[in-house]
C-alpha cells in the first residue's frame, strides 16, 4: 500500500499499478474458464473421458433432448416467477422502511433484522423449509388446529411450488434493501409539494414514488436474477428432484463426468444471464447510482 | 400521503413479512431440540432434548447415525475464508483506490470487476475445474483452485464498498498533509486508513461471511477435502436428522459472535476518528 501513494506525482503509473492485479485474478479466474466453458462445449465426448476435437455432437443432443430444453424453459418460468414474487412480497416492505418509517434508527434496525437470517447457512436454511412445508409440517399442524383446513395439504412440498416459496424467502431481501435504499434517498419536499397541489396518495405513488424507486427495484432485480438463474441447491432440496433447471443439469453432468453437456448447458446459461444482466443496465447505469 | 391509514398496514405487512423470513429459523430452532436418536427432523416433538447438540460433539452414546462430518471441514472453511477475506480486501481497497481518479476504460475495468459478482457461482466453478483439470492439469483443492474462485466472488463486494466510502472521502485532508511536508506514506497510515477504516472493515466482514457459506463455486472447485457447506449437503442425498438443524443453530449464534467483533471494531474506530480529528496532530 504505502509505495502507492508514494509516487503521488506519476498518477497514471500509479493507477495501473493498483489496478493490474485485480484485472491479472479476473481474466484468469473469470473470463478464462467462462471461455473454457464455452472451448469444451464443443469437446468430443466418450464415456468417461473428453478429448478437444471439435465437434458439435453435445449441442444437437441437448436441442434433440426434452429433458434438457424442458430444463431451460423451467429455469425460465422459476427465475420470472420468483422475480415477481420477490418484488411483490418485498416491495411494500421496502416502503415502510424507507419512507414511511420517520425515524432513521427505527428504518436501520428493520433492515438489519431483514438481513440476520442471512448468517445462518443457506444450505441449511433450505432444509428448514422441509419441516415447514410437509405434510406433517408446521404450515399443516397450525392450519389443522385453526381449523382453515380438514385434510393437511399436500402440494405444498416436493412440488414447484415448494421451490417457489423457499427462494422467494430466501431472495425477497435482495429487493428489499435496494428498493428501501432508493426510497429513502427521495426529497420528502417533493411529496409535500405534490400533496399540497392536491394529488392523492395513488397519484403520488405512481408519478413520483414507484419511478424514483426505480433504480432500486432493477439492481434488486439484478441480485435476484442472478442467485435464481444459477440456482440448482433449493430445487433439488425442495422439489424432490422434480424440477430441474439448468443448475441441476449442470450439478448431474459433471457428476457423471459428461464434461461436454455441462458446459453446454454452461454456455446455455451464460447467453440467458447476458441477456438478462445487459436488459437490465439498460434500464439504469449501476455505476451510477452508487 | 394517507400514512393514518396506509402506515398501520403496511406495520402489519412487514409483521407478516418478518414472521415468513423467520419462520424457517423458528422450525429449526424447535427440531434440533427434538428427542434422539430415534426422533426425526419432523413434527410432533417427542420429547424435548439436547440430544442432537452432544451428538454434534459426539457426547452420545454410537447409534446408527454417523455424526456430521464438520469438525476439519470447519477448520477448512474458515482458513478459506480468512485467505478470501485478506486477498479480496487488498485487491477492493486497492482497485477502488485506482478509481478515485478518471482514466481512459474505467467502465470496462469497472464491469469486469463487477462481473465476478454477477455470474452465477455454478458457472465460474464449472470453468475453474475445466481449467485446472484439462488444461494446466493441476488437481483442484479448496485452497488453491476454490479459494481463486471466492475471490473473484468477493472481490467486487469489497470494490463496490470501498468505492461507495472513497465517494465521500474528501481528498483536501489528503492534500493539507502533503502541503504540510508530510510524506505520502504517513499520510497514508496516518490520514487516509484511519478515514477509510469502517468500510475496510465492511468489505472485510463482506468477504468473509460469503467465503465461509459459498457453495456452488466450492461444489466444483474444491477437489476430495470438503469444506463445510459442502460436508451439509452431502447430507442432502442422504436422510436428514436434526443434528444438522442444531449445527445451523450453532453456526447461527457462531456469526452473531462475529458481527458483535465487526460492532465492536466499528464502535471503537469512530472513537478514534473523532479523538484524532480534536487532536490534529500528524506528525
Amino acid at each position: 500500500m504505502a509505495d502507492l501513494t508514494a509516487s503521488v506525482p506519476r498518477r497514471d503509473n500509479t493507477t495501473r499499478l493498483l489496478l493490474l492485479p485485480g484485472i491479472i485474478w479476473m481474466l484468469l479466474f473469470l473470463i478464462t474458464p467462462i471461455a473454457m466453458i464455452v472451448y469444451v462445449s464443443f469437446w468430443t465426448q466418450t464415456t468417461f473421458n473428453i478429448s478437444p476435437d471439435p465437434t458439435l455432437a453435445s449441442w444437437k443432443q441437448f436441442f434433440s433432448s426434452d429433458t434438457y430444453v424442458g430444463s431451460l424453459w423451467t429455469t425460465m418460468r422459476i427465475w420470472l416467477i420468483v422475480l415477481a414474487t420477490t418484488f411483490l412480497v418485498g416491495y411494500p416492505t421496502a416502503l415502510f422502511v424507507g419512507l414511511l418509517v420517520k425515524s432513521k434508527t427505527l428504518a436501520t434496525v428493520l433492515l438489519v433484522i431483514c438481513v440476520i437470517p442471512f448468517w445462518t447457512s443457506f444450505l441449511i436454511r433450505v432444509l428448514a423449509w422441509r419441516p415447514m412445508l410437509g405434510k406433517e409440517g408446521a404450515i399443516n399442524i397450525i392450519l389443522l388446529k385453526l381449523g382453515v383446513i380438514q385434510q393437511p395439504i399436500e402440494v405444498l412440498l416436493f412440488t414447484e411450488l415448494s421451490v417457489v416459496i423457499g427462494m422467494t424467502q430466501i431472495y425477497c431481501v435482495f429487493m428489499v434493501g435496494p428498493i428501501a435504499f432508493m426510497l429513502a434517498r427521495i426529497d420528502r419536499n417533493i411529496i409535500e409539494a405534490a400533496r399540497d397541489l392536491g394529488a392523492g396518495f395513488g397519484r403520488i405513488f405512481w408519478k413520483i414514488i414507484f419511478p424514483l424507486s426505480l433504480p432500486g427495484v432493477v439492481v434488486g432485480a439484478i441480485f435476484v436474477s442472478v442467485m435464481v438463474l444459477g440456482e440448482f441447491a433449493t430445487s433439488g432440496a425442495l422439489s424432490g428432484r422434480k424440477v430441474n433447471l439448468l443448475g441441476n443439469i449442470i450439478v448431474t453432468q459433471v457428476g457423471s463426468l459428461k464434461w461436454a453437456m455441462a458446459s453446454v448447458v454452461g454456455v446455455i446459461l451464460t447467453v440467458v444471464m447476458g441477456v438478462v444482466i445487459a436488459g437490465f443496465l439498460r434500464i439504469v447505469d449501476l455505476k451510477r447510482e452508487l | 400521503m394517507e400514512s393514518r391509514v396506509l402506515k398501520p398496514i403496511l406495520a402489519v405487512y412487514v409483521a407478516a413479512f418478518l414472521l415468513f423470513l423467520y419462520g424457517p429459523f423458528v422450525v429449526l430452532t424447535i427440531i434440533s431440540f427434538q428427542q434422539g436418536p430415534e426422533g426425526g427432523p419432523q413434527f410432533p416433538i417427542i420429547e424435548w432434548s439436547t440430544y442432537w447438540y452432544q451428538h454434534l460433539f459426539g457426547l452420545t452414546p454410537p447409534s446408527r447415525i454417523a455424526p456430521l462430518p464438520v469438525g476439519e471441514a470447519l477448520v477448512r472453511s474458515l482458513v478459506l475464508a480468512f485467505m478470501t477475506m485478506v486477498t479480496s480486501t487488498v485487491l477492493g481497497v486497492m482497485a477502488a483506490q485506482a478509481f478515485r481518479k478518471r482514466f481512459r476504460g474505467a467502465n470496462v475495468i469497472f464491469y469486469l470487476i463487477v462481473l465476478g459478482m454477477m455470474v452465477p457461482g455454478v458457472l465460474t466453478g464449472l470453468g475453474t475445474s475445466l481449467l485446472a483439470n484439462n488444461i494446466i492439469g493441476i488437481e483442484r483443492h479448496w485452497y488453491s483452485t476454490a479459494f481463486a474462485s471466492h475471490v473473484v466472488y468477493t472481490f467486487p463486494f469489497a470494490f463496490l464498498v470501498m468505492l461507495a466510502i472513497l465517494n465521500r472521502f474528501d481528498a483536501s485532508v489528503e492534500e493539507a498533509a502533503w502541503s504540510l511536508g508530510v510524506s505520502p506514506i504517513t499520510t497514508f497510515r496516518r490520514v487516509t486508513f484511519p478515514l477509510i477504516f469502517p468500510g475496510v472493515l465492511s468489505a472485510m466482514l463482506f468477504a468473509f461471511t460469503l467465503s465461509l457459506d459459498e457453495f456452488p463455486r466450492t461444489l466444483f472447485a474444491s477437489g476430495r477435502d470438503q469444506t463445510l457447506p459442502l460436508a451439509i449437503y452431502g447430507t442432502f442425498s442422504v436422510e436428514i436428522h436434526p443434528n444438522i438443524f442444531a449445527f445451523g443453530v450453532l453456526t447461527t449464534l457462531f456469526s452473531f459472535a462475529l458481527l458483535s467483533v465487526y460492532g465492536i471494531l466499528m464502535a471503537m474506530s469512530v472513537r478514534r476518528a473523532r479523538k484524532m480529528a480534536m487532536q490534529e496532530d500528524i506528525t
